[in-house]
């Protein structure tokens, strides 16, 4: 119990820094059309940060989520390029998301 | 009268040409782009203050940039030599065999740091002594940092401890002197702005310059590092300064002697 009491406080404190520590940094999020039917995103932060395990939402032209993606531990993921119009979100949590729409993602 | 004369210019002359640094360039005209794509370099050697003379330049030995984004992620190597080609470089009054890279997309098409590092041949001054100058220039897309302040493993290097492509005008930008792998203390550095800027269609330096300098002292600035190596230069003016550490390490090169010697490249922009 008396070890649950010492850990709990540390615990607390780490919960309430890591979002603080989160927000001084700007998210970056950067995607190519590979031309052969598949797109590449990247992500990180402006201290150089890892963007690992960051949800990567794909969505249709009426909004629609039709694919929900993680970057992987080099902070980058590929998938197939959907049909007609689409966005790719980095949903880095509130004030740290970015969404690309499809027609500025280029070879 | 006469002798006098000529002896007066040719202490003119002797006093304008010892004021000049040789620097081996690795130009683009910007250095933080926003999102990668193809690349034009020109790799001069050259006076940058003055910019009128510009040396030849043979095969270089070695050119490759070492990417990375964040700061786990990995370092990735590539060799850029296949696309290095020849061509010939205006200078205010010569031209001078340079070389051009045209760096495709698929190389700078990622977030992060990009350190060019260019290993020239070495250049014969004069008959007793050649000059090989490590150059580095550092690029970044995207504003994911990386490996801008690694050191990439040269003999002699200039190791950044700011971003060589984010400084704004009135700054300072900081750095260590290292050879060997060691930090160089109290190393001699010369300091020089581009002072002409290069035009890339025409593989020239422009003529009108971007200051004029009151004194030689101006030109090539000499300061000094301190006991650890480090040094700090301010930042006067938005442009490229190009940051040079002579006669770092002696040797020999065909029997003839040899001097090593760093280069960096870092860019100042004006706050708007």
């Amino acid at each position: 119990m008396k070890f649950a009491k010492f850990l709990a406080v540390p615990m607390v404190i780490g919960f309430m820094t890591l979002p603080l520590t989160a927000m001084a940094h700007t998210p970056l999020f950067s995607c190519f059309d590979n031309a052969d039917g598949t797109i590449y995103c990247e992500g990180g932060f402006s201290d150089g940060s890892t963007a690992a395990g960051v949800p990567v939402i794909v969505k249709n032209g009426k909004g629609e989520e039709i694919q929900r993606l993680v970057l992987s531990r080099t902070s980058d993921v590929e998938f197939e390029k959907p049909k007609g119009n689409y966005s790719v979100t980095f949903d880095g949590g509130e004030g740290h998301s970015i969404e690309i729409p499809g027609s500025q993602i280029f070879e | 009268m006469k002798k006098g004369f000529i002896l007066a210019g040719l202490i003119t002359l002797f006093s304008a040409a010892s004021a000049l640094a040789h620097f081996q360039m690795i130009y683009t005209p910007q250095s933080a782009l926003e999102t990668g794509g193809e690349l034009n370099l020109k790799l001069v050697f050259t006076h940058p203050f003055d910019a009128d003379h510009t040396m030849d330049m043979e095969p270089v030995q070695e050119f490759y940039v070492i990417h990375q984004r964040g700061e786990e992620g990995e370092a990735r190597k590539t060799d850029l030599k296949e696309f290095l080609h020849e061509i010939s470089w205006k200078s205010l009054g010569n031209e001078g065999k340079a070389y051009e890279a045209k760096i495709p997309s698929r190389v700078m098409r990622s977030m992060g740091d990009y350190v060019f590092v260019l290993v020239p041949s070495p250049y014969l001054e004069g008959d007793d002594e050649y000059i090989q100058q490590y150059t580095k220039m550092i690029m970044n897309v995207g504003g994911v940092p990386g490996n801008w302040h690694e050191p990439v493993g040269l003999p002699v290097e200039i190791v950044p401890l700011d971003k060589p492509y984010a400084n704004w005008t009135g700054g300072v930008f900081r750095g260590v002197v290292m050879a060997n792998g060691e930090p160089v203390p109290h190393a001699q550095l010369e300091i020089e702005y581009l002072n002409h800027e290069p035009d890339m269609r025409r593989n020239a330096f422009k003529k009108r310059p971007g200051i004029k300098a009151p004194h030689p002292a101006f030109e090539a600035m000499g300061i000094r590092a301190n006991a650890n190596g480090e040094f700090t230069i301010g930042l006067p003016k938005a442009g490229w300064w190009g940051i040079a550490v002579p006669d770092l390490i002696e040797t020999e090169y065909n029997d003839i002697d040899m001097v090593k010697e760093a280069v960096l490249w870092i860019q100042v922009t004006d706050i708007k």
